[in-house]
Order: C-alpha cells, then sequence, then structure tokens
C-alpha cells in the first residue's frame, strides 16, 4: 500500500473518532421529568419564577444561591447553585442550566442567561416624562 | 404622516448613506474594472487597470468618510441616529467612543471594510503584475462587505444593515409620534461597561485586521488558478500568509489577555464558540504557511498548500456567520445580536467556496502535483504531517462548534458537552504534543535528503535535555500527576530546545533561519504557559464557614469558591492574610481596597499590596459588572475579583413610596396594661395610659380624645420610653405612631378596642438592615501565566523574522 493511502486511512480514522467523541461528550436539552429519569448532567431551558424567593445571604453562605425555575414544560423546580448569585439574574429571559437532579432538587454548576440587556434590546427609555410619553 | 421632529440633526446621516451607497458602487466599478483588466494579455494597455484603480480609490474615500459621519454622530451625541443611541451615551469618555464603533454589527462591518480597503491599496502599489488579477478578488470581497453596510430594501429583501438608521424608524413607540421626541430621550444606552477597557481599544481593530489580511492569501490562489501562475503566486502567498497569522495571532492573544484582565471568568481561554470561531482560520492558515514552504523548496504537496490558502479565508467568513447570524444562541456568552442578515452573511461565504471549487476543478488537470511519494526522512514530509495534525485539529474544533448549525440543519437537538474545556482539553492536548514534537525534530531534517546520522544524534541530544528539564518542570510545578501534562511539558520543551539550537546556529551566520526558531520557541511557551497556568491555577478564596443547606447539598461537595470579607477583619488564604479596607468611587466604578499581605515564620511583614478590583454598580438594574485587578508577579498572578457587594441605596426615596415600605409587615398584638411584646431584637412593655395627651399644632376640643399609650422599649442596649398617641377627632380615628430610628421600630397606638377591654398596638419593624461593609470575592493564583504572555511576545517578534526575509525573497525575485 502507498504511504498516501495510509495516511489518509489514518485521518479519516481519526475524523471518525472526533465525531463520535462529541457526539459522547454532548449533551442534551431536556426537562426537569427527564433530568430526574436520568439521573445525569444535561441541559434544562426554562424561565426564572420571579413570584418566588430567589435566595442568595452571602453573610449565611456566599456560595449557596437557590431559586426557583420553570422549565419549558412548565414544569418547576428548585433550583440550587454553588456559587455566587449571578449578575443581573432577575432581568434574565431565558436561562440554560447545565447539572443534574437530586432528590428532587436541580444543582446546577453552570446558568447561562439570554438577558435582554440594555445593551442590546430595542426599548427606548425615556426619563423623566414616562407618563407623558407613553400617552 | 409628516410630522416635522424638533431637533433632529439629518446631514450628517444622508451624507454618510451616501457614502456607503458609493462605496458599494466604487467597489463594484471597481470589481468589473480589475476583471476586464486581468482578461487583456496586453499588459501594456492599462485603461481598465487605471481605471480600476480608480474606482478603488473611491471606494477607500467612501469608506473613509462613513466612517467619520459615524464618528461625527457618535462624538456629538445625535441620539436621533439609532447606532448612537444604542451604543453610547453622553457620559463616555472620547477614547472610548472608537470602541463604540465595534459594539454593533455595523461598526465592526465597517472596520472591516475599512482595513480591507486599506489593505488593497497596499497591494495596488506593491503587487506590480499580480495587480489585476489579486484585485479582482480583493474587489468582490469589498462589493460584499460594502453591501452589508447598504441597509436598503430590494422587493422585500433586506440587504444589509445601515449604521445612519435613526431611531424613529428603527424601532416602534408611541413617543415617536411626537415632534419633540427628541428631547424625551436625554441619552443613549451607552457603552457595555465590560467594553469599556483599553483593551477594547486596540484589540477589535488588530482582529479585524488579522481577519481582513486573510483575503489576501485568498486574492493570491484565486489569482494564480486563474491566470495559472501556479507555482508563482506562493512566494507572495507566504509573505502575507505570515502577516496575516501574525497580526489574527496577537488580536486573538489580545482577546485572551482582556478576558483574563476585564473579565471575571477566571481564566484567559474558555474555548467558546466565538473564541474558536476566531481561531480556526488561525490555525489552518498556519498550516498552509508551512505547507507553501514545503512546497516552494521540494515541489511537493501543492494541492494541500492551495486547498489550505483557500479553506482558511472561507472559515474567516463561516466565522463571522457564526458571531454574526445569532445561531449560537444560547450557546455562546458574546456573539454579536441577529440582525436578520444570516442570509446574506451564508451568500458571501458560499459565493466564495463556488468560487474556490469552480477554479480548483478547472485547474485540475494542470496542477504542479506530484505523483512521487516525499522521503519520510526529508523536511517536506514532516511539515506536511505537521499541517495535518493542525487540520485535525481545527477539524475537531469545527465540528464542537458547530453543534447549533447542526441543530439547525438536521433539524436535531443536541446540546453542547457540558464541560466544553475537558472536552477541547482532550484532543487538543494530544494534538498540541505531536505538533510541538514535529515542530522540534523536522527542525534537524533537510529538504529532500537527511544524513541520518547527524539527524538522530540531535533529536537523541534534544531529547535527552528536554526529558531532564521536563523532570524538574513538573516536579516544581506538581503537575506529575497527569501524563498527557507531562507529555506536552516535554514536548514544548523538546522543541524549545531544538529550536534554540536552531537559534543558536543562526546567531552563528545562518540568519535566514532565525524566524522560524523564535517563533517556534515562542509558540512552545505559549503551549507550556497555557498548560501551567490553566492546569495548576488555584482558587484560594475557599470558605468552608458557611452555613450548610443539607446533607445534599454537603454531598455535592463542590469547592466553595467564594469567601465573604467584612471590613477589617482579615482572613487567611494559603499564605496570604486578607483584608478588605473600604470601597471607593471613581466615576461609575467603586473599587474595593484588598489588602494582601504575606508574614514570614517570625512575624516580620514578608509582602504588603492591595488590589482594587472593581464593580459598576447600576442602580436602575439593580446589578454589578465586576472587573478583576491583578498582582503579577514574574512567576505567578495573583487575580481577584468580587463576585457580590452590597448594592449602594439610592439617596432619596422616590416618589409614591410610603414610609412603611422600609419595615416588614406590621404585626399588630392586643394588648392590656402590664403586658409584654416580643420583637426580633428585644421587647416591649405596655406601661400603662396617658390621658393628658398634647398634641403640636393640634388644639383639641371637649369632645375629641387622645390618649397615649406609655411603652417601654427594652433592648439589650438599654431602655427607651416611647409614647404613640390615639386619637378620634369627630367621627375620625386617628393616630401619631412613634419611630424609634435606633431601634429599627416603629410603634402605632392603632386602636382601641372597648368591648374586649384591650389597646391594639401596631409594631412596625425595619426591614433587617445588612451590613453594608462587605465583600464576596474569588482570588485564583496564576502560576507561570506570563510564559504565555512572554512566549506570544516572541512568537510575533519570529513571526516578523521571517517576514523580512520573505518579503526580501519577493524582492529579489
Amino acid at each position: 500500500m502507498k504511504r498516501g493511502s495510509i495516511i489518509g486511512i489514518v485521518i479519516i480514522a481519526i475524523a471518525i473518532g472526533v465525531i463520535v467523541s462529541t457526539y459522547a461528550d454532548s449533551s442534551t436539552y431536556g426537562s426537569f421529568a427527564e433530568a430526574k429519569e436520568m439521573q445525569k448532567e444535561l441541559h434544562v431551558v426554562g424561565k426564572l419564577n420571579k413570584a418566588k424567593e430567589m435566595y442568595y445571604e452571602p453573610q449565611k453562605n456566599a456560595n449557596y444561591f437557590s431559586f426557583y425555575l420553570v422549565d419549558n414544560k412548565g414544569t418547576e423546580c428548585k433550583v440550587i447553585f454553588n456559587g455566587t448569585k449571578p449578575q443581573d439574574f432577575e432581568k434574565s429571559e431565558q436561562i440554560v442550566l447545565t447539572g443534574e437532579m437530586r432528590n428532587g432538587e436541580f444543582y446546577a454548576n453552570k446558568i447561562l442567561m439570554k438577558c435582554p440587556s440594555k445593551y442590546t434590546q430595542d426599548k427606548v427609555e425615556v426619563t423623566q416624562t414616562k407618563a407623558q410619553a407613553n400617552i | 404622516m409628516n410630522t416635522v421632529f424638533a431637533g433632529e440633526h439629518l446631514l450628517p446621516g444622508k451624507i454618510g448613506q451616501f457614502f456607503v451607497v458609493l462605496s458599494f458602487g466604487s467597489a463594484m466599478l471597481s470589481l468589473i474594472s480589475y476583471y476586464y483588466a486581468s482578461t487583456i494579455n496586453n499588459k501594456l494597455d492599462t485603461s481598465w487597470r487605471n481605471l480600476g484603480r480608480i474606482a478603488y480609490f473611491i471606494n477607500m474615500a467612501s469608506v473613509v468618510a462613513t466612517g467619520c459621519c459615524l464618528f461625527y454622530i457618535i462624538y456629538n451625541h445625535y441620539f436621533e441616529y439609532h447606532y448612537a443611541w444604542a451604543h453610547s451615551s453622553t457620559t463616555l469618555p472620547v477614547y472610548y467612543i472608537i470602541s463604540c464603533f465595534w459594539e454593533g454589527q455595523e461598526g465592526s462591518f465597517w472596520l472591516w471594510t475599512f482595513w480591507q480597503g486599506v489593505l488593497g491599496m497596499i497591494l495596488i502599489f506593491t503587487a506590480r503584475s499580480w495587480e489585476r488579477s489579486v484585485m479582482v478578488t480583493i474587489s468582490l470581497s469589498q462589493v460584499f462587505l460594502a453591501s452589508m453596510l447598504l441597509g436598503v430594501e430590494i422587493g422585500g429583501l433586506k440587504i444589509g444593515s445601515s449604521p445612519f438608521i435613526l431611531l424613529r424608524n428603527a424601532i416602534e413607540a408611541p413617543i415617536f409620534s411626537r415632534a419633540n421626541y427628541l428631547s424625551l430621550i436625554p441619552d443613549g444606552n451607552g457603552l457595555n461597561p465590560l467594553l469599556q477597557n483599553y483593551w477594547m481599544v486596540i484589540h477589535p481593530p488588530t482582529l479585524f485586521l488579522g481577519f481582513a489580511s486573510m483575503v489576501v492569501p485568498f486574492a493570491y490562489g484565486i489569482a494564480g488558478l486563474y491566470t495559472k501562475r501556479y507555482a508563482e503566486m506562493v512566494k507572495p502567498a507566504i509573505a502575507w500568509s505570515l502577516f496575516a497569522v501574525m497580526i489574527l495571532g496577537t488580536g486573538i492573544i489580545m482577546g485572551s489577555f482582556w478576558a483574563y484582565e476585564a473579565l471575571n471568568f477566571g481564566g484567559f481561554w474558555a474555548w467558546d464558540p466565538v473564541e474558536n470561531a476566531s481561531i480556526i482560520p488561525w490555525i489552518t492558515l498556519v498550516a498552509s504557511v508551512h505547507v507553501l514552504i514545503a512546497y516552494k523548496n521540494s515541489g511537493h504537496s501543492y494541492f494541500t498548500a492551495i486547498f489550505l490558502i483557500l479553506i482558511s479565508f472561507i472559515l474567516v467568513l463561516y466565522a463571522s456567520f457564526l458571531t454574526r447570524s445569532g445561531i449560537l444562541g444560547e450557546t455562546s456568552v458574546h456573539a454579536f445580536t441577529d440582525l436578520g442578515m444570516s442570509g446574506q452573511l451564508l451568500f458571501y461565504m458560499l459565493a466564495f467556496v463556488v468560487l474556490a471549487i469552480i477554479l480548483i476543478v478547472i485547474n485540475w488537470k494542470n496542477l504542479p502535483i506530484t505523483k512521487k511519494d516525499e522521503d519520510t526522512y526529508s523536511r517536506e514530509f514532516w511539515l506536511f504531517i505537521g499541517a495535518l495534525t493542525l487540520g485535525i485539529s481545527c477539524i475537531q474544533i469545527i465540528v464542537t462548534t458547530s453543534i447549533p448549525v447542526f441543530n439547525v440543519v438536521f433539524g436535531s437537538k443536541i446540546a453542547p458537552p457540558t464541560n466544553p474545556i475537558a472536552h477541547y482539553n482532550k484532543w487538543q492536548i494530544a494534538i498540541a504534543v505531536i505538533i510541538a514534537c514535529i515542530s522540534a525534530f523536522s527542525q534537524f531534517l533537510k529538504y529532500k535528503k537527511t544524513d541520518m546520522r547527524k539527524f538522530y544524534i540531535s533529536v537523541v541530544v534534544c531529547m535527552l535535555v528536554a526529558a531532564l528539564l521536563t523532570g524538574v518542570a513538573v516536579y516544581l510545578t506538581g503537575i506529575y500527576t497527569n501524563f498527557m501534562y507531562i507529555l506536552l511539558t516535554f514536548s514544548a520543551l523538546f522543541s524549545i530546545i531544538a529550536n534554540g539550537k536552531l537559534l543558536g546556529d543562526a546567531v552563528k551566520g545562518k540568519w535566514k533561519l532565525a524566524g522560524s526558531a523564535v517563533a517556534h520557541i515562542g509558540f512552545a511557551l505559549i503551549l507550556v504557559g497555557a498548560l501551567i497556568a490553566a492546569a495548576t491555577n488555584k482558587v484560594i478564596s475557599i470558605n468552608n464557614t458557611g452555613v450548610g443547606f443539607g446533607d445534599e447539598f454537603a454531598k455535592a461537595n463542590n469547592p466553595q469558591e467564594n469567601i465573604i470579607l467584612y471590613k477589617n477583619t482579615p482572613v487567611k488564604m494559603n499564605e496570604y492574610m486578607v483584608t478588605y479596607k473600604g470601597d471607593s468611587t471613581s466615576g461609575v466604578n467603586t473599587y474595593y481596597k484588598v489588602n494582601y499581605q504575606v508574614l514570614d515564620a517570625k512575624g516580620a511583614l514578608k509582602e504588603d499590596f492591595n488590589l482594587y478590583p472593581n464593580a459598576q454598580q447600576n442602580l436602575k438594574m439593580k446589578q454589578i459588572v465586576a472587573s478583576p485587578d491583578t498582582k503579577h508577579y514574574l512567576l505567578h498572578d495573583i487575580y481577584t475579583h468580587v463576585s457580590s457587594v452590597p448594592l449602594k441605596e439610592e439617596e432619596h426615596n422616590h416618589d409614591g413610596h410610603s414610609d412603611d415600605e422600609n419595615y416588614d409587615e406590621p404585626i399588630t398584638h392586643q394588648v392590656v396594661i402590664g403586658d409584654t411584646v416580643k420583637y426580633r431584637e428585644g421587647f416591649i412593655v405596655v406601661k400603662g395610659i396617658n390621658k393628658n395627651v398634647k398634641i403640636q399644632n393640634l388644639p383639641l376640643s371637649a369632645s375629641d380624645v387622645a390618649i397615649g399609650l406609655q411603652l417601654e422599649v427594652v433592648t439589650p442596649q438599654g431602655k427607651t420610653q416611647a409614647e404613640p398617641i390615639f386619637l378620634i377627632k369627630g367621627n375620625n380615628k386617628l393616630d401619631f405612631g412613634k419611630k424609634l430610628d435606633e431601634q429599627g421600630l416603629k410603634l402605632r397606638f392603632s386602636n382601641i378596642l372597648p368591648n374586649q377591654n384591650k389597646l391594639e398596638l401596631t409594631v412596625y419593624q425595619k426591614q433587617k438592615t445588612e451590613r453594608k461593609d462587605w465583600i464576596v470575592m474569588k482570588a485564583i493564583v496564576f502560576p507561570y501565566i506570563n510564559l504565555l504572555w512572554g512566549g506570544t511576545i516572541i512568537m510575533v517578534i519570529g513571526f516578523l523574522l521571517s517576514i523580512f526575509r520573505r518579503a526580501k525573497e519577493l524582492k529579489s525575485a
């Protein structure tokens, strides 16, 4: 066999390896119900339940933050995050959590927020004269 | 509706828009002219070429004029323009106005087209016989970029997004029906605080110059195929590829330094899709430089070389598609917002893909491809293998980064890896080991045929030295527990030593080789610096004093990486005694002074320094934007950022807020004299009632009843008397409460219940006031991170040396 072909085969083998490894490492988007069944790490997309308490008291524990998230299927679950409350958390429009379910609570190790931050959102903010301006 | 709007400045926008259209038209003219110029066989006929040049000069001038108009609008705070409103504010310092340009998509497209314009100008004056054919591609790319700024709609198809669009046209809101709407918009949205950093003034221009310069090797590749000057294009392509690689590499590292200095994710590289998108074309172009050099010296690997040149620029276009189309969605933290231009971006990329494929297919039979295999002990063979390995590295990054694209194409719902850093590192460390080793031993190989004995002697000697040094290095840095880390350290050191030997030869007279040796040493230092800093960085602000939250939380056993510091209360972190000393405000930033001290065994002060991590407090949004501060040592850094701070309260209450909002829900007690009422910090004794109450400024008639309730408030600090009053005036019940600020209480004698013979006492307690003198912070030690930054500088010097060498070869050719 020519060396060119050997190199070609090796490259193809590695490329397959890459794809397999990506697929193996990849996670899934799921709901809290699926998280309960699967018992492994996954992504949950949802919205913050602003009516319920968000708990972060750094004086008690600077690394404990809990809140309630409603996933896309409408299930609500308490989420516990080992860290500080992310900046701008209340403003988040959508939250993507990475973590797993344990005893009915979701332990997140990563929180990704999609914020309609004032830097990207097109909402004109009229100061002072808001009441009049909106007529 | 023909409202005349007051206070608008429409002229600069109209001029700007005129130049946007002119730049598009002139780029088009330049494209057509250069195309015809390149088809003329008579080189003395310069009519088309001259027309192309003139059109290109007009294009350059209108691009500059567009930028000036946009700058003028932002500088003068004309918030009637959406771009100025969205990306700037009146409080923004002048030097950050430039940063506004690249916060938005339109501005960053402008930057790209500006750089491409400048590069085209350089080519017009230096490319000589290549000018006509190369400028066709440059002009074509310039047409596409100009179209991104057009902002016109043709038959329902939106082409580009103009930076000169008016706010009232960009957004629908009721206020725009008012003629004086501008007076209601006193300020713009301002620049994202994270971009208000001096690195953000220079990082994007460097990065975009890098992206823009990738088009030059591509244009040479296309021109080489198109004019059938297959081999001739290699020399200028090498020089320009080196330039692009140098600039883009600098831009990427600047971004990573900015992330390290100004962002609080605690690192310099996170394998974020946006970072990946910029490094992929860099890697392919590095590979193409090597293969081009191999081809130039041996005549092997022509196809690989041309393929890599072409794919590199296409990957730049793919990167801009990824970051600008919004397709990355929630997988990236810092992609641009979607402007609805995905179709146009895709068209830009596909046009160049099709162009490249067609030209390769047409010329396939004529390409100088050798049928013979290279000798295994030849430099060209290993340059080729190195390039392939870099290619694999790219494929791995592309596949994982493109997961959101696959989801769109195949309708699947795959999520990216939950731990992306581990996922990428698994592959990339192994690839880095191979690359570093090849970059070491192939320096001892010669083109075509190598003397085996000499080769093995040099390689074995270098390996032995490297192995020895590796032992020392892994012991000192403590990374000997991970086999891959040891292997990477070894291969990087091997590369440094082998290239160091080459550099020694260079100093003795073979100057030509210096550039390559220096660049490889720099690259190996980057590898080893990034590895050690990433593998051994250690959070020292570990906090185990927090209150527990149940077994499950304890079992999670996650590191408690944030620690609370109270003012003037020192906390020991590793060898450091860390004390929070207080805050100070300067402009929008609040700086938190954190003192670090190291005492030696005898208790004498060995080190004493302050760090000032800062946070921008935004009261309206109730958020902070934190930036770290870092103490740089030669061999390690101490990185500190605040993760949470008490929000400063606004000075005065807003209208419509009642005083009661400062208190918890009141508690009503029905009491008789002698009763004791408990509250959070103490208790209240009902002593008696006072029927002889006089109320200031309120004359009482005989039928009115005014009764005081005599209370004694007992706290650990002492006793206080209070007498709230209950009043019946006419038919109205009134009462005058008593505020005790020190105790955080408001007491109201709110009713008398004659039937039950009871008195009603309402107790308001101040919301539990938090101590406002604390910060929550995180501190990380990054060992040997200076190897990473230092390696970058060395690598850039190496590129510079190589560029000088190749440019010289070009001139002498």
